[in-house]
């Protein structure tokens, strides 16, 4: 795809994601990347740039601002419409689960604001499960932590090992049917209240 | 039956909140999974694709998502109408200096206000205020402001300005004022940026505020939760339970704000503000969603073209509902 007289306005709460979509549209030769701040001035950002197409996200309050430069209100000089192939549902759904919903205005071919929507919601959604690895990873390093301190723990307690105090705490986890680090951020609650 | 439920952070969201916090959705057999939305067009979006079972939503908007005048194609109806009025126009205390009304009655500061707009259109620097979403009645109220005082609403400029900006927006001067739901209005004044021109109940007395717009996929689902947000709006228009709802709904997950804020949009006497058609009102009274109502909203549309003269006559019936109601307002 080269777009190179397509201007393109990126909307979006999360400046991360908004700069991955910003790269991925660049590198499919857009001509014009816009990244606009999901702030009060919203409006007169977008009215000065004239974009043609506005990616927003879903998440971002502003979306009823685009609404309001819609064919109907014949205020604006350039009305936008919300971006709404009624012949594609897949593509509308795709579109939404990914985040994302976008503008165009009047006049702007299907297949032209197609291929920009397919690179969001392919950058969108890589930015999820990104996402999603970091918060799993945060939470592997955290159950860590605290397996760490309830050892700690057991074996001031008890006088164990290292090893022994590791044991107690399987142990009491694969008979109670739970997590090792559920077992140990109940010995470290108890140990914080009764300390 | 479990459903997913979306509404915007607004005091009049209450009836939705209580139906799920208070047990009525559970006696009907509905676990009620709720969303806050960030806008309205996602919120009619999530609706019209499925994500949603139902929401919480502004009267016109549910009009204009079914009628395919906004949004992508949907099949919501409305069987359940949640509250009457609650909106206000603020004004930048500014505006309000210069306007100088000779009285505080509404008739009075839309004429005082019209011949500001005029004064500022004329020296080139027309007035710009705030509304929610173009198929809102906040919009049809700052028309009716305008005419209330013999001025052309294209006299100002409109925005639509989304109500956690609308603060902001007054104070940076970006608006010279905004007509919002509660608790918008309050906030404004509390900042100390603005002052509260006139109820929107002053300019159209009990308006069809919200409504409980539902998937007509949702099928048998429809009468319990219709029966479970009436009992809920019910409760929260009952006096006893003011201080109740507003812990409730002022929760962080809800509205997330101050309760002595909150206080204010159900202050006052209750009933004589129901006499006058101007506060925001909840409950049995409200309940039914009547088909003369939407045909008010289309006509505002109309005289906002929004829609063209003559189209959509008779459409009402095709997404507002009283058949559902009365069904189940038969067991309440």
């Amino acid at each position: 795809m080269t777009e190179t007289n397509l201007t393109v306005a990126v909307i979006d709460p999360s400046r991360a994601r908004a700069a991955i979509l910003e790269e991925g549209l660049r590198a499919a030769g857009v001509g014009r990347v816009v990244v606009i701040p999901d702030t009060a001035d919203l409006l007169e950002r977008v009215t000065a740039l004239r974009p043609d197409v506005v990616v927003i996200h879903l998440e971002s309050p502003s979306r009823d601002i685009l609404e309001q430069m819609s064919g109907v209100s014949r205020q604006v000089e350039r009305p936008v419409a919300m971006f709404v192939d009624r012949s594609d549902t897949t593509m509308m759904q795709a579109a939404v689960d990914a985040g994302i919903s976008a503008y165009v205005v009047d006049g702007l071919r299907a297949e032209r604001i197609k291929s920009i929507l397919d690179i969001a919601i392919l950058r969108f959604n890589a930015f999820a499960r990104l996402q999603r690895e970091l918060s799993e990873a945060r939470g592997e390093l955290a159950d860590r932590k605290l397996i760490e301190r309830a050892k700690g723990i057991l074996m001031n307690l008890k006088g164990l090992s290292e090893e022994e105090a590791y044991k107690q705490l399987r142990r009491k986890a694969m008979n109670e049917k739970r997590k090792i680090a559920d077992i140990a951020r109940a010995i470290v609650t108890t140990a914080d209240l009764l300390g | 039956m479990r459903l997913q439920l979306g509404y915007v952070p607004l005091c009049d969201a209450a009836p939705l909140i209580a139906a799920h916090e208070l047990g009525f959705a559970r006696s009907e057999g509905l676990e009620l999974d709720l969303t806050a939305e960030p806008s309205w067009a996602t919120l009619r979006d999530r609706l019209a694709l499925g994500h949603l079972d139902g929401a919480h939503m502004l009267a016109p908007l549910a009009l204009a998502s079914r009628l395919a005048l906004s949004g992508p194609p949907s099949d919501l109806v409305v069987p359940l109408q949640l509250s009457v009025n609650g909106n206000a126009i603020t004004l930048s205390r500014g505006l309000w200096a210069a306007m100088d009304p000779a009285s505080e009655e509404p008739t009075d500061v839309a004429r005082a206000f019209a011949r500001a707009a005029e004064e500022r259109a004329r020296a080139g620097r027309p007035l710009t205020l705030g509304t929610v979403h173009p198929f809102s009645c906040h919009s049809y109220q700052l028309r009716l402001f305008a005419e209330a005082g013999g001025l052309d609403p294209a006299t100002f400029r409109t925005v639509v300005v989304p109500p956690q900006y609308s603060v902001e927006t007054l104070a940076r001067g970006l608006v010279d004022g905004f007509c919002a739901g509660a608790p918008w209005n309050d906030v404004a004044v509390a900042a100390g940026h603005g002052r509260i021109a006139v109820q929107g109940g002053a300019l159209a007395p009990d308006a069809p505020e919200k409504v409980l717009a539902v998937s007509e996929r949702l099928g048998d689902g429809i009468l319990p939760l219709v029966r479970a947000v009436a009992r809920a709006g019910r409760w929260c228009a009952d006096p006893e339970n003011r201080s109740e709802l507003i812990h409730r709904i002022a929760r962080r997950g809800y509205l997330d704000l101050d309760t002595a804020l909150l206080g204010r949009t159900f202050a006052g006497d209750p009933a004589a503000a129901a006499e006058a058609g101007l506060l925001l009102r909840f409950g049995a009274s409200v309940e039914e969603p009547r088909l003369r109502d939407a045909e008010w909203l289309l006509a505002q549309m109309r005289s906002s073209q929004q829609i063209r003269s003559g189209a959509l006559e008779g459409s009402a019936a095709m997404v507002y509902r009283p058949d559902l109601y009365r069904a189940a307002a038969a067991d309440l």
